[in-house]
């Protein structure tokens, strides 16, 4: 790190001149846009949801882990197709915290390193967002399953 | 807010006794401020017990579903029962009690059928 000095008044100038053509981001816009197309993602969700409740034998309780499952795999085909793509650019975390986000990390890494190769590229690669993700679920997973465990061995739940 | 407020029905269908305790449960759960719909099926030896809970209340789903199995226990030691507010399980329930309400479905298909819906609401994955 180099040495912390106090900006020349040239470059305060042009910090000043920065500050004043900068765009100033649409906070909330982009809020009213996350909201909306992650709302909308989530109803999508709900409905599926519904869906095996009603045609399949699964409870309320059980139907999440289906759900989840078809959720991920639309949203790969529809990353595939170059559409969630634009939702993403449109929505930004409305489209990147449901599941669906998970989906799209993972095929997208596999699209861009595809060039490499099947095994170096894409297996090497494809994780390479989602990977994260897997190992923090996981380990908060095993944390929070720790916890309930030793409280319940104590008698406290 | 929509009901379907079901009937309660019981797989023996002419045992005056269950369809006393059958109706005596359902009161006892519809009296409840959080719950707006309640079906009670008497099996044989268990008796299944769905209601839905009000939206505001779906917060406290599991403290409600703890009072019911300590109000139901309370009142009735020597029942067993199986309570629970999942929808499936509703869905279930009413399609029991219509098919129980066919002459041509018979009280061993209907006890089969209830055991099914028991053992689904058990099911954890």
């Amino acid at each position: 790190m180099g040495r912390k000095t106090s900006p020349s008044p040239v470059e305060k100038g042009y910090q000043e001149l920065q500050k004043k053509h900068e765009l100033k981001r649409p906070v909330f816009k982009n809020c009213i846009r996350a909201f909306l197309v992650g709302g909308f993602i989530c109803t999508i969700g709900q409905a599926i949801t519904y869906f095996y409740i009603y045609y399949f034998d699964f409870t309320e309780q059980t139907a999440g882990n289906p759900t989840v499952a078809t959720m991920i795999f639309l949203s790969m085909l529809l990353t595939g197709f170059g559409v969630y793509d634009h939702i993403g650019q449109f929505a930004g975390a409305g489209s990147a915290v449901p599941v669906t986000g998970f989906g799209n990390s993972v095929i997208s890494a596999a699209i861009e390193h595809r060039t490499e190769g099947m095994v170096l590229g894409v297996g090497g690669n494809m994780f390479k967002l989602a990977g994260t993700v897997l190992l923090f679920g996981v380990f908060s997973a095993f944390i929070v399953a720790l916890v309930r465990t030793l409280l319940t061995m104590w008698g406290v739940l | 807010m929509q009901q379907v407020n079901p009937e309660p029905a019981q797989v023996e269908g002419n045992n005056k006794k269950d369809k006393k305790l059958a109706l005596k449960v359902k009161r006892d759960i519809q009296s409840l401020p959080q719950i707006y719909d309640v079906a009670v099926v008497r099996g044989k030896k268990d008796t299944l017990v769905v209601y839905k809970v009000k939206h505001m209340h779906r917060m406290r789903m599991k403290q409600i579903e703890k009072d019911i199995n300590k109000m139901l226990e309370k009142n009735y030691p020597k029942e067993n029962f199986t309570v629970s507010s999942d929808f499936k399980i509703f869905i279930e329930a009413i399609e029991l009690k219509d098919k129980m309400e066919n002459q041509s479905y018979s009280e061993k298909e209907a006890e089969e059928k209830l055991q099914k819906v028991i053992e689904l609401k058990k099911a954890m994955t």
